[in-house]
């Protein structure tokens, strides 16, 4: 083990209120890592993603970037500031999507560029427009996102990700909305990014995903990390009895 | 059977005095609907403020004016006012006022909802992709919540049209105040005002059809 993590959940505990959702998790992600996160509902997946994305703050704990604490439970100045500095190479791709609707298609994607990295309109959209056809949407380019199916829309959001060049995205459930003859086509795009080596953190309950792309897979259950294995070894050989007993729910798939 | 000579000549022939009033009526409504506009704003920042005293104040504002009959209020600025303050406001400046604060309180609540319509995740969106809150209120969530307030505000226009009408309460000369007058003269109550309740229907049931219209559509986006 020499590298060091880009990026790493330390001791991570989070509280709404009485209730505990996450206790002491500590994850660290690997540069060109997909690290696959697996568990039941309600066990602290989105939460745990939402805390690497500086979204939730820690309530113990922090998250540090390269070295870097970007996220503690009362972060000075210096972390604030760090955290600023760095808020652009976590990338989100969200369940829902989250394109803004008043918007093209193009100018979701130039917008952020444009805003906080203050890039001229013309790279920005030359660099949208070269997305757009990585994700297979060079025709949507003027379209507004409600004209889209759902994995055109989900995929414009992974493109409007890219736009930022980050240095690591995270994706939550970035297909369970979608009906299952529109998943492929956004998992294609992951798996793509996955082999031009994206550091990706990915919360889903695609465990062919998880065993064929994922370089680690890592189960939660109530709010605690139970067990980690490489890519397809926690599919074949689960050690614990929780895991075991949750894989088994996907044996008929 | 009810015999009645009707004598609508008595109307056309003050056609103009009484056009005069509606266009006296739409000024009014539309010069409110702006001031109202610009005061429910206030009221809604107010009420959003991150000082509790402010927020107080906007609260108590809508509060007051929403659990108050808007006549009892127009007659307050109209009498109450000029007493507090020493100074003679005229009937049209009271009425404008009146119903400017009338409205102010009921479109802060617009204001608000369009706000808290647009989706969280929207936001969020914008916070991961590292814009600046001020940009992401700027950029994702006033453009959309303008369009969601629009026909809201439309449809207040209307309410002030009617509204405009309690004016002549207190003897702003627009429409209905000049059918008062008309009346008193001609002794012709039920031409006068049929015809005025013509005018009125006439202009705000083509613009709350529209209205309807208009809000299905911006759904259907
Ligand atoms: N903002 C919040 N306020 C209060 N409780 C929350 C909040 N967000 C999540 N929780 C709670 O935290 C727990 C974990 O939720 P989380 O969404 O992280 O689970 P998950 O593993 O992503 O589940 P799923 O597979 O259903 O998406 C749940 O009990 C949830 O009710
Ligand atoms: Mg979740």
């Amino acid at each position: 083990m020499s590298a060091s993590p880009i990026l790493l959940a330390d001791s991570v505990t989070k509280r709404f209120g009485n209730n505990q959702v996450l206790t002491r998790v500590s994850l660290p992600v690997m540069e060109r890592d997909v690290v696959c996160i697996v568990g039941p509902s309600g066990s602290g997946k989105t939460t745990l993603l939402r805390c690497f994305a500086l979204l939730e703050a820690p309530s113990e704990g922090r998250i540090v970037m390269q070295g870097v604490p970007i996220a503690t439970a009362a972060p000075d100045r210096q972390v604030k500031s760090a955290a600023r500095a760095v808020r652009s190479d976590i990338g989100m791709v969200f369940q829902h999507f989250n394109l803004w609707p008043h918007m093209s298609v193009l100018e979701n994607l130039i917008e952020a560029p444009m805003l906080v990295k203050k890039m001229p309109k013309d790279e920005a959209v030359a660099i949208a427009e070269s997305l757009l056809k990585k994700v297979d949407l060079s025709d949507k380019r003027d379209a507004y996102p409600t004209r889209l199916s759902g994995g055109q829309q989900q995929r414009v959001a992974i493109a409007r990700a890219l736009a930022m060049s980050p240095k690591v995205l995270l994706f939550d459930e970035a297909t369970s909305a979608l009906d299952p003859e529109l998943r492929r086509e956004v998992l294609l795009v992951m798996r793509q990014l996955a082999q031009e080596g994206m550091t990706m953190l990915v919360v889903t309950h695609e465990m062919g995903f998880a065993r064929h792309v994922g370089t680690r897979t890592v189960f939660m259950d109530r709010g605690e990390i139970v067990e980690e294995a490489p890519g397809a070894a926690f599919f074949d050989a689960p050690k614990t009895e929780r895991a075991q007993r949750f894989l088994q729910q996907f044996e008929d798939e | 059977m009810f015999k009645y000579q009707f004598r609508w000549d008595t109307v056309w022939g003050s056609f103009d005095f009484l056009m005069g009033g509606l266009e006296m009526t739409l000024i009014i409504s539309a010069i409110t609907l702006v001031l109202a506009m610009i005061g429910g704003l206030i009221i809604a920042l107010l009420d959003m403020s991150r000082f509790r005293v402010l927020r107080w104040i906007g609260v108590s504002i809508g509060e007051i004016v929403r659990n108050t009959p808007i006549l009892v209020q127009l007659l307050w600025v109209y009498y109450v006012l000029p007493i507090v303050f020493g100074i003679r406001i005229e009937a049209l400046v009271a009425l404008i006022i009146g119903l400017a604060l009338y409205q102010a309180a009921f479109i802060s609540e617009v204001y608000r909802s369009g706000i808290q319509g647009v989706p969280k995740g929207h936001r969020e969106a914008a916070q991961v992709l590292g814009l600046t809150p001020i940009q992401s209120f700027r950029r994702i969530v006033l453009p959309q919540a303008i369009r969601m307030t629009l026909p809201p505000l439309a449809s207040n226009f209307v309410q002030l049209i009617k509204f405009s009408s309690l004016g002549a309460v207190i003897s702003v000369s627009e429409i209905t105040r000049r059918g008062m007058e008309l009346s008193a003269t001609n002794f012709r109550p039920l031409e006068t005002f049929t015809f005025i309740a013509v005018v009125y229907f006439f202009i705000c049931w083509p613009l709350a059809m529209g209205i309807r219209f208009w809000e299905r559509r911006l759904q259907a986006r």
